[in-house]
């Protein structure tokens, strides 16, 4: 590789495919945070079911896996609305403490089942494009993770499209404004509530996908720690703020590969919280939060 | 108001790092009289649990082999007793292994504790195994900083593994005898260039201990070698592109790869496959697992590892027959090979029995005893002097170690390992692929 340059380029290519993979997670977190004001610590494990989607269909298919995409999305959609309907909307309203010890439930429940049939073994799985490679002058973009960010990028403006663009979308922004008025404009909004909480799902879902694709192993175990920084972007970013999720995503993204590259790779994990404490010190509600609900 | 929110999402973060704390722990499990209660300490979950199966398995097939002959002659007993394995599951985690050591010690009253792999969960626990006074014969935990600690009493732990020192001994010297001189005649090099050695090492005792060993070799036996980066990562890490990028910066002659199982298979795809590097990867023996040559699949080819049981590299010899039979009978009762650390694990049960029997007694300090003193004809894995052992100063067993290299196998499509070191043991020579390029000239 030619120069120090080059060298920091294809650090900072490596910290935008990690900030994909925490934009799409901290997105669909954000979503449901900003509609329902539920705080759900089980959407790792909605990342991690994404990945065993992904890898059982590409197994028993030999599809292309980024095919797959259109599986583990309208899976995971599924799952997040059965989520949404058995577990969060019965206590929705009830308190913080009951939407918090029902997702540390479900975090179990996920993990156990998984392990039940997949069982805990680390798996991961191969692209068709894992070996082809893009030179842009002394960087190698790998095309999986060209691929990977062009995907993201694609979702991001779909789910754009369709939250400015169509009325369930309008809905559903309403709905994160202003719940009562919502309902008084007649929105349903415990449809909206399902919705937006299948949506996430179905993002973290996509990520899970991405996650296998590129290559990274994956068990049933491994949705805690994206989950953690899931959250601690979002806070980062603003609750409920949208934008503020992509930002904090590709900042965490990067933060951590350039703090593995200058410090080492003990500090990768630490320095996220380390740059959340540091913008809460500064704006208490995240970069883009608002003063107030 | 928002901060309502962040003071409920903090509890739920804590909430959840309590979750990854905690663990699943076995219900009580009380024994009859005249059985012999041995503890397994393994990795069934979290980063490490492909080889923590692997260890609770050959456990199993050896406490079965033992129970089918009857049992352990236990003298103060007057018969044989069987063997009843207890899992204390460690959760890959400091934490999760005290929590299940205490629960096999004080719940379930073991006699002996065999197992324990990572270095750093085997340290946080050794202080109940002390103050308890419990028999137990360690399978991993290869760091000298554990075998050799004085803040502690360590006289109830039997090391039945190569330390630190061993393992980077048989790896410079592979180095220095095989690779330094191959690279040197094929791309040309003048007898006074340094080897280039790049250490990436997993954060812990563990890696920190192959670490301070390579370096401490290096000096003690004035090796031409330079070592040009050294990048720590967390352990259960899987996204090594940063690491790596910044390893190849270095031009290394060699990467010296300390890590666990599910560490090594992403780091060398993402080396080969991401990152572009043409350089050789040296790991350490606890990777020697099918699944790592089933993970690793084409970008493994040529790699190298430092061993000391492999399955699918059986060195020819006194316990060859005892290798196939235990790989053959392992494939049979789980489908698969078992790895290093199961063969170790396996040897260690039949340790524990053979110690049990010359003690003639479930006593614990009878049975200590009996350990420091044992003396039994190798069984898988080469010994030196051809017996098991504890040396007398830190209770660790002595290995002949070997490197094997990898290539690919057209007919399992995964590579395959073959001894290339040292001549005692080699089935051909070290080969440099033909993708490989050295460092800075």
């Amino acid at each position: 590789m030619d120069g120090g340059i080059a060298v920091l380029g294809q650090v900072a290519f490596w910290g935008l495919y990690a900030g994909c993979i925490y934009i799409l997670l901290a997105t669909g977190l954000n979503l449901i945070f900003g509609v329902m004001k539920v705080v759900n610590f089980a959407h790792g494990e909605f990342l991690m079911l994404g990945t065993y989607v992904t890898f059982f269909f590409f197994v028993i298919s030999g599809f292309n896996p980024y095919i797959l995409l259109f599986l583990s999305i309208p899976i995971l959609i599924s799952v997040g609305v059965v989520v949404e309907r058995l577990c969060f909307r019965p206590i929705l309203g009830t308190g913080k403490l009951n939407e918090i010890f029902i997702s540390l439930g479900l975090i179990y429940i996920f993990q156990n089942a998984v392990a039940m049939i997949w069982t805990d073994e680390w798996r991961s799985m191969k692209s068709p494009f894992a070996d082809m490679t893009i030179s842009a002058g002394p960087i190698q973009l790998p095309l999986d993770y060209i691929i990977i960010v062009a995907i993201t990028a694609l979702i991001l403006v779909g789910l754009h499209i369709f939250l400015h663009r169509t009325t369930t979308g309008k809905a559903i922004r309403a709905s994160s404004q202003n719940r009562k008025g919502a309902m008084l404009m007649g929105i349903n909004v415990e449809r909206m509530d399902m919705l937006t909480f299948g949506i996430g799902a179905g993002l973290a879902g996509a990520a899970g996908t991405l996650w296998a694709v590129s290559g990274q192993v994956f068990n049933p175990y491994m949705g805690s720690v994206p989950a953690i920084k899931g959250f601690a972007i979002i806070i980062l970013g603003g609750l409920g703020s949208i934008p503020g999720a992509i930002v904090g995503g590709l900042a965490i993204g990067m933060v951590e590969n350039f703090t593995a590259f200058f410090l080492g790779g003990s500090w990768k994990d630490a320095i996220s919280f380390i740059l959340l404490i540091i913008v809460l010190l500064v704006r208490p509600t995240g970069l883009f939060g608002e003063g107030q609900e | 108001m928002r901060l309502n929110y962040l003071v409920y999402l903090a509890l739920g973060v804590f909430l959840i790092g309590l979750i990854l704390a905690a663990g699943c722990t076995q219900a009580p499990a009380p024994g009859g009289p005249g059985e012999i209660k041995i503890g397994v300490v393994a990795s069934m979950t979290g980063p490490a649990s492909t080889t923590g199966k692997d260890i609770w398995q050959s456990a199993e097939l050896a406490a079965e082999e033992i129970n089918q002959k009857g049992g352990v002659p236990v003298r103060e007993l007057g018969r044989s007793v069987p063997i009843r394995l207890i899992q204390g599951d460690d959760e890959s985690t400091r934490e999760g292994g005290m929590k299940a050591v205490t629960k096999l010690i004080t719940q379930d009253q073991v006699n002996v504790l065999v197992g324990g792999y990572s270095s750093a969960v085997v340290s946080a626990h050794q202080a109940i195994v002390a103050d308890n006074k419990v028999p137990y014969i360690i399978s991993g935990a290869s760091s000298s900083a554990v075998s050799r600690r004085t803040d502690l009493d360590t006289s109830y732990m039997f090391f039945h593994r190569p330390n630190t020192d061993d393992s980077a001994e048989a790896c410079m010297d592979f180095l220095a005898e095989v690779f330094r001189p191959a690279i040197s005649a094929k791309f040309g090099f003048s007898e006074d260039r340094k080897l280039r050695v790049a250490v990436i090492y997993q954060d812990s005792p563990f890696g920190k201990g192959q670490l301070d060993a390579v370096r401490a070799l290096i000096t003690a036996k004035n090796l031409p070698f330079e070592i040009v980066a050294e990048e720590p990562f967390k352990m259960g890490e899987s996204d090594f592109r940063t690491v790596l990028t910044s390893v190849k910066a270095k031009n290394p002659d060699v990467i010296y790869a300390v890590t666990f199982l599910n560490e090594l298979v992403p780091m060398t795809q993402q080396a080969r496959r991401d990152v572009g590097l043409t350089t050789l990867i040296l790991a350490i023996e606890n990777n020697d697992d099918p699944d790592y040559y089933s993970g690793v699949g084409t970008y493994g080819d040529g790699m190298i590892m430092e061993s000391r049981f492999s399955p699918y590299a059986v060195p020819a010899g006194s316990t060859e027959a005892a290798t196939r039979k235990f790989l053959a009978d392992f494939d049979k009762k789980y489908g698969g090979f078992a790895g290093m650390m199961g063969a170790a694990t396996y040897e260690s049960v039949y340790v524990a029995a053979a110690a049990i029997e010359d003690a003639g007694s479930l006593d614990r300090a009878k049975i200590r005893d009996s350990l420091a003193r044992i003396r039994i004809p190798q069984m898988m894995e080469i010994m030196k002097g051809g017996y098991i052992s504890f040396s007398p100063d830190f209770r660790e067993s002595k290995f002949e170690l070997y490197v094997v290299q990898l290539a690919m196998d057209p007919a399992s499509g995964e590579p395959r390992p073959v001894i290339v070191w040292p001549d005692s043991l080699k089935a051909r020579e070290f080969a440099i692929p033909d993708w490989y390029t050295p460092g800075s000239p």
